[in-house]
This record gives structure tokens, sequence and C-alpha cells, in this order.
């Protein structure tokens, strides 16, 4: 499937697509730019379609549970008072041609955008996709394999909507194993946007033109951080996050770290811990399919510290699991409703943190307000990227940055134009 | 090594209950075998307070420590040098973790008996001989998956006149050919021996739909037969109503529903299971099955859903004496089926959790077996 123009084509037709290609690239760039509010006005006429029920039958049709609380919790980003925002925080005031002494300074567009994506939220595609379009760039859309074809519908309706965004968006349905075609589009881009793991990130990397920018929204880790005993709400907050992320998001706790070098202390914090995470989890778990999930993940991690040989000790709960760890590095939780707890007091924060650096994410962190500034400071300096309290961990702020950058700026390139003499 | 030889080389492969001496002792002499040659194997044993004299009614089999497949996508686990082996084989992870699994030769040799029972009870066997036609892959020397080496065997149930693959080996990797096979197929049609299907239900679907598609029908000669196999997911994935896929084969290729028969088994498990006349999949002697609650991992009576533990005495060279597999299911009294066969069946329900899971936290993609997905 080949989404070209504002049509869907069958496969057959890639060679012409990717042969007429670079012609159709740079007749775009000849062409007036594509304003924001286009893009703005558009989202938002889709929106009030999906108000009016007039997109249940395509709900309906890709709607997993999944989807349907993604939907809930991000829609509002898409609301025009929220593009907008991410707009002026993102590209701060850069949109507007800036007076400087020698001239003036105007951002336009990076050109044409490869987008490389990534399956793990239903929709996700489309939205990177939105984001080049509010800059007015070009999108080239490499699906990830297995796509359920939301992202495409979504983009169909939305240049159906606005037919003047269909020169702007190309979706590709190739599998990454097609390495000739994914060259060509890759050879066309000012930049590449690759969501995905390191391997996806390599590949990339590898392929990009010298010339060309890489955006990467790689793989990421999150834990919470807890000084002092924390809030029973607070708690009960983290293990409801653990349990219904199941540690598979970036943002998903896969360590708590406690503020202390005493194993006692932190062996009667797994112990009172433990009956607040099997809580959520009987709360939370809906299917005897998670529980499984949940029991057999836990399970196998106990066996591989018996191979091991590790000192590390189990909590077994029903349905989750908490393992007390003798070592302080951050890595990834048994995941599904088992997770690690580990020492670690703050003076050695940066240390501990030092090996990951570049995959921090999210901190959920528990303690005295008096303290919390010091520990932010602490934590930000260690590499982390966003410091929420342990409810919000997963959850999507307006005007957040996206892992410590703001993408938009990056979609567009400055010109320096000196004033005529 | 006997104890394992006495039971695969029993004379009723459904007689669990004039078995359950045999399967005892074989099981016992296989632990205590692991348990010797295996470090890994040995502590997890010794985690969970394990030692094979404790086996000593069937009851007992729940005491063996059983190893997810998840496990073995992690840890490679042997009880013998590669030297020794006869074989070593992986699960078809095509991207992403696969599990490791040596066979001995003791094995290889007690799988044979197994095959043939099972094959002549279950009317597999023909002295006809027969064209092939592969729904999977072509055998390679770079190709280790056990499903290659399972449906390779299946074409030995008949004298095998020609062989047709429908995935070739081409510069290094695997591509599809479903339109070679509906050519051949359509040119077996007129030959005046049978024609056996080996292959995926999944691939089975797509190449009737691409042959209806094309105006494709084919009459193959009477006595010609689907065998349909695969590793666990390719059951489900792709899910089609069996009677769909039946009603598809009957139409296209002129094969009648009594003379498509399904069967399963895991590189893990390479146990022969085999779908009687009802379409149920009976435990035959050379295992037991065990599910278990999914939240405490107890053995759960007759009937109720849990997880899958599947055991057999089979296998030397890797432990996999008890091993649990990331699916639900139930087993249900084999009176219940009315075939014939009095062992009870196991019915598969699919994948625990919610289909395919996505993750971007870093490094979880490896740890589920996905590869990443790009």
């Amino acid at each position: 499937m080949i989404f070209a123009k504002g049509t869907i084509l069958p496969d057959e037709q890639l060679p012409q697509v990717l042969g007429q290609l670079e012609e159709d690239l740079i007749a775009v760039r000849g062409q007036a730019p594509l304003f924001p509010r286009v893009v703005i006005d558009a989202c938002q006429r889709l929106l009030e379609r999906l108000d009016r029920g007039e997109l249940d039958a395509l709900i309906a049709q890709y709607a997993t549970p999944q989807l349907l609380s993604a939907l809930e919790q991000y829609r509002h980003l898409l609301r025009p008072e929220s593009l907008e925002y991410k707009l002026s925080v993102e590209t701060g005031g850069l949109l507007s041609v800036e007076d400087r002494p020698f001239g003036r300074t105007a951002a336009v567009p990076l050109g044409t955008l490869l987008h490389i994506t990534a399956g793990n939220l239903d929709g996700l595609p489309a939205f990177s996709v939105v984001e080049g379009l509010l800059t007015g760039n070009v999108n080239l859309l490499k699906l990830p394999s297995g796509d359920s074809g939301l992202s495409v519908a979504l983009l169909k309706l939305l240049t159906d909507t606005e037919p003047r965004l269909a020169p702007y968006v190309y979706i590709f349905s190739i599998p990454s194993s097609d390495r000739s075609s994914l060259q060509a589009l890759a050879d066309l881009a000012d930049g590449i946007v690759t969501w995905g793991g390191d391997e996806a990130i390599r590949a990339m990397r590898a392929m990009a033109p010298a010339g060309c920018k890489l955006m990467e929204w790689g793989h990421r880790l999150s834990f919470a951080y807890l000084s002092g005993a924390g809030r029973g709400e607070d708690l009960e907050a983290l293990a409801g996050h653990i349990i219904q992320t199941g540690g598979l998001l970036c943002s998903s706790c896969q360590v708590i770290y406690l503020d202390t070098a005493d194993q006692d202390q932190a062996r009667r914090f797994c112990q009172s811990f433990l009956p607040v995470l099997e809580g959520a989890a009987a709360r939370f778990h809906q299917t005897p399919g998670q529980a499984a999930m949940a029991t057999l993940h836990g399970y196998e991690h106990r066996l591989a510290l018996a191979v091991e040989g590790s000192a590390a000790q189990v909590f077994q709960g029903r349905g989750c699991s908490v393992t007390l760890c003798p070592d302080q590095s951050l890595e990834l939780s048994p995941l599904h409703g088992n997770v690690l707890v580990k020492c670690l007091p703050r003076h050695k924060l940066a240390a501990a943190l030092f090996p990951q650096r570049g995959r921090l994410q999210t901190v959920g962190l528990i303690c005295p307000p008096q303290q919390r500034e010091e520990l932010c400071r602490l934590l930000a300096q260690a590499g982390v990227t966003r410091i929420t309290s342990a409810a919000h961990m997963s959850e999507p702020f307006l005007g957040e940055c996206h892992d410590g950058e703001y993408p938009l700026r990056r979609y567009l390139r400055l010109v320096d134009v000196e004033a005529s003499l | 090594m006997l104890e394992r030889q006495r039971l695969f080389w029993s004379a009723h492969p459904y007689d669990l209950e004039g078995t359950g001496e045999k399967f005892l002792r074989a099981v016992r002499a296989n632990c205590a075998f692991h348990l010797k040659r295996c470090p890994e194997y040995r502590s997890i044993a010794q985690a969970l307070h394990f030692s094979p004299d404790q086996l000593q009614t069937m009851e007992d089999l729940a005491k063996i420590p059983v190893l997810p497949t998840l496990f073995y996508k992690r840890h490679a686990l042997f009880s013998m040098p590669r030297s020794r082996m006869a074989m070593y084989v992986t699960s078809s992870g095509t991207s992403g973790k696969f599990s490791q699994i040596g066979f001995d030769w003791g094995c290889v040799f007690a799988e044979i008996p197994m095959v043939l029972h099972l094959g002549w009870t279950h009317g597999l066997i023909s002295p006809k001989p027969a064209h092939c036609v592969i729904l999977g892959y072509k055998p390679h020397k770079s190709n280790r998956t056990g499903v290659t080496r399972t449906m390779y065997g299946l074409t030995y149930f008949s004298p095998p006149i020609s062989r047709t693959y429908a995935l070739q080996y081409v510069d290094g990797g695997y591509v599809p050919d479903l339109d070679g096979v509906a050519r051949a197929l359509d040119k077996l049609g007129r030959s005046v021996f049978p024609t056996r299907i080996v292959g995926f239900p999944s691939y089975l679907w797509f190449g009737l739909k691409r042959m209806e598609e094309l105006g494709l029908r084919v009459r193959l000669p009477r006595g010609s037969k689907i065998l349909l196999a695969g590793g666990w997911k390719q059951h489900y994935s792709q899910q089609v109503e069996k009677s769909v896929l039946y009603d598809l084969a009957g139409r296209v290729l002129g094969i009648p529903e009594e003379e498509i028969h399904e069967s399963f088994g895991a590189v893990e498990h390479p146990i022969f299971y085999n779908a009687c006349k009802h379409h149920h999949f009976h435990i035959p002697i050379y295992a037991r099955v065990i599910i278990r609650d999914v939240n405490t991992l107890e053995p759960l009576p007759m009937g109720r859903i849990g997880l899958v533990n599947l055991i057999t005495p089979l296998m030397n060279a890797t432990p996999t004496t008890s091993v649990m597999t990331d699916d639900l299911g139930y087993l249900t009294p084999g009176e219940e089926c009315g075939c014939g066969i009095s062992s009870p069946y196991l019915t598969l329900l699919g994948r625990v959790g919610l289909g395919d899971i996505q993750t971007c936290a870093a490094g979880a993609s490896q740890i589920l077996g996905k590869g990443e997905g790009f």
C-alpha cells in the first residue's frame, strides 16, 4: 500500500511513485509555503467530525482498548489551542521573522522529512506526520511492520478534509528489509525522524546521506525516586502506574530507587509496597491473560536469578512481584508488574545513572516538599528529561519537550538575510 | 536411558493409564540426567528445592521445575556437548530472540516409534507414492528451525516423488513463491499420484485465496491429503475459522475435510500432537499436560483455564522435561470428544496478553522476543 498526493495506490506502483518523487518534491519547494494555520484548522475539523460521531465507524474498525485510552489521553493535544501553544513553545517565536542587527532571520521548513516510525502506539505514525506538517515539511512516512492501518486512515481523512495538505503526505508500507527503496527515500530527505530501538536507529544512521539531519526518538528508561517514607497515595499511584503500563513504555518505572544505603530499610519498603502493588494488580488486571503474563515474567526472572546465583531477593505477590537488588544500576525490570527496588543515596545518583545517561527519560519523584528542589537539580544533572509525580509518569503534558528536545524546532531551518545596502 | 525408550516404544499411543508407571520412571531418569549435567538446571532445582526422588505418583509431576519457553529464549541450556548431539535447532523467531534446543541421538531414536505409531493411528501412512507441496521453508544449511525439520519429516509418511516449496531460499533469505505453488498444484491435478500438502495453516489460507483470485481450480487425485503443521503460534495468528478453511480447500483443491489433518508441536516440546477426527488434540502417552493457575502457578483441575505446562522425558540434550508455554488453555476428559480416544484433550486459547505487545522501553523488545519491529 502506498499513499501519495491524497490517493491510495497498490504496492505495484512503488517504482513509479519513487521514480517521480524527486520531481514532485522539487515542485512543492517552488510553491507557496504551507502555513501552520491550514494544518491546525484541518485537525480541528477532524476533531469536530470525531465529536459528531462521524468517525465512529472508523474507530470501531481499529479500536483496541489500548487505542481508546490513548485517544482519550492524547486528543486534547490536537485541539487548535494545544497545537498553537505547542508551536509557540517549541519554535520560540521563530516562525515570525525576527529582526537582527544585520537584517532578519526567518525560519523555513527543513524540506522533506522521512519518518521511520515504531508500532508501540497505534496512530503514532500519524502524529509524527502532523508534527512535520505543522512545520510545513513534506512527509515521507514508512509504516512500522504490522501497522493496523489506523495511521493511513487518519492521514487520508486529514488530506480529504484539507486537500492542500495532499502534496505534503506520502506513506509507504515497505518492509525494513527492502533496503533499496528505503535508501531511495533517505536520499531524498533533508531530515530523518526515527522512532524505535537501537537497531532501527543504527540502520537509519547508516542510510542517511552526510548532509541529512537526524532526529532520533529512541527507546528510553524511566524510574521512580523515593526519598523518605512516601505518602500512601503516592505509593498507590506508583503501583497503579507500574501495573497499568506493564513497564512497556519509555516512561514506565523500571526501578524504584530509595534514597538510602540501608538494605534492611529497603527490605521493609519491599514488604510494605508489595500489598499496594497486589492491590493495583487486582484492580487493573482485567483478563486472566494479563495476570498470566505478570506471573510468567516474574517467575522467569526468579529462575534467571537462581541461575546467575544472584543475591537479589524476590517478594512474590499475586500477579506482581518486587525484587530487592544488591546493585544500583538502572536496568529493565522483568516487566508486566514485576518491578525492581534498589538503594541509591542521592549523592550516588550521577554515578549510578552515568552508564544510561543517553537513555534516561522520566523520574517519578516522591519526596518531602522541602527536598524537591535539590533532588530535581541532582536528577536533571544526572541526565533525566522529565520529573513528574508518581501518578503522572506516563501522562502527556501540554508543551512538554520530547526526550529533552523540542521536535518542531528541529524540523525547521533558519535563514539569515542581510538587509539590502 | 532405557526408561525413555520403553515409554516411546509402547504399543498404544493414547493409553495414558497403562503407561503411567513407565512415564514416571522415564521422567525421574530424565530429571536426574539433567541435574547431573546441566549446572543451570541444577541451580534452578536447588532454588525450588526439587530432587527426582520426590516423583512418586503422577501428581508429583507438578513438582518438576517448570521452565517457561521465555527462559530458553534468553538462556541456552545444554546437558551435553554439541559434538554429542544429533541436531541443534531453533524456534522460528524471525526477529528477536529464539530458543536454542539440542536433540540427542536417543531422542531421535525415541521419536521414530512415536511418529510411526501416531501416523498409523491417524491414517497418515500410505505405501502409495505422492508428490509433496510444502507450504513452508525449503531446508537449507543455514536454517535450523524445528518447523522446517518437522515439515520435511512429514513428507516421508508416503514415498515422496517430488517436493515443491513455498518458501525458497534465495540470496541469503527466504522469499515466498505462492504463485509457483499454485502452478505446481495445477500440474499435480493431472498426475496419477496423489499430492500431499504440508504446511502452516496461514500459508494454506493465503495460498488458497491466491489460487481463487487467479481463478485456479484443481481436482487433486483421490488419496491426496493436507497435513497442517506448525509451531504454536501459527495455529492462531491469522486465525481463520477452520470450517472456512476446509470449505476453501474443498472448493479449490478438491480435498475433502476428512483428508485434512492437523498436528502441532514446539521446539521446546517436540511431541507429535495430532487432531482426532473431531479436530481435538488428545494427549499421547509421551507427554502429560498440567494447566496452572495464572496467579499462583498451582495445578488446576480438569476444565479450568490456565497456563499450559507440557511434560515429557523425551530430550537429554536440553532440559525440557517440564516447559511452560505462553499460551492459555484447558483440558477436557477424552470421553467427551466421542472419537474413541480416551485420553484428555488440550484446547489452546491463544497467547497470553493482548496480541502483539509493543514497547518503547529500552531493551524490552528483545526480552519480549519481538525484535524491534521497525
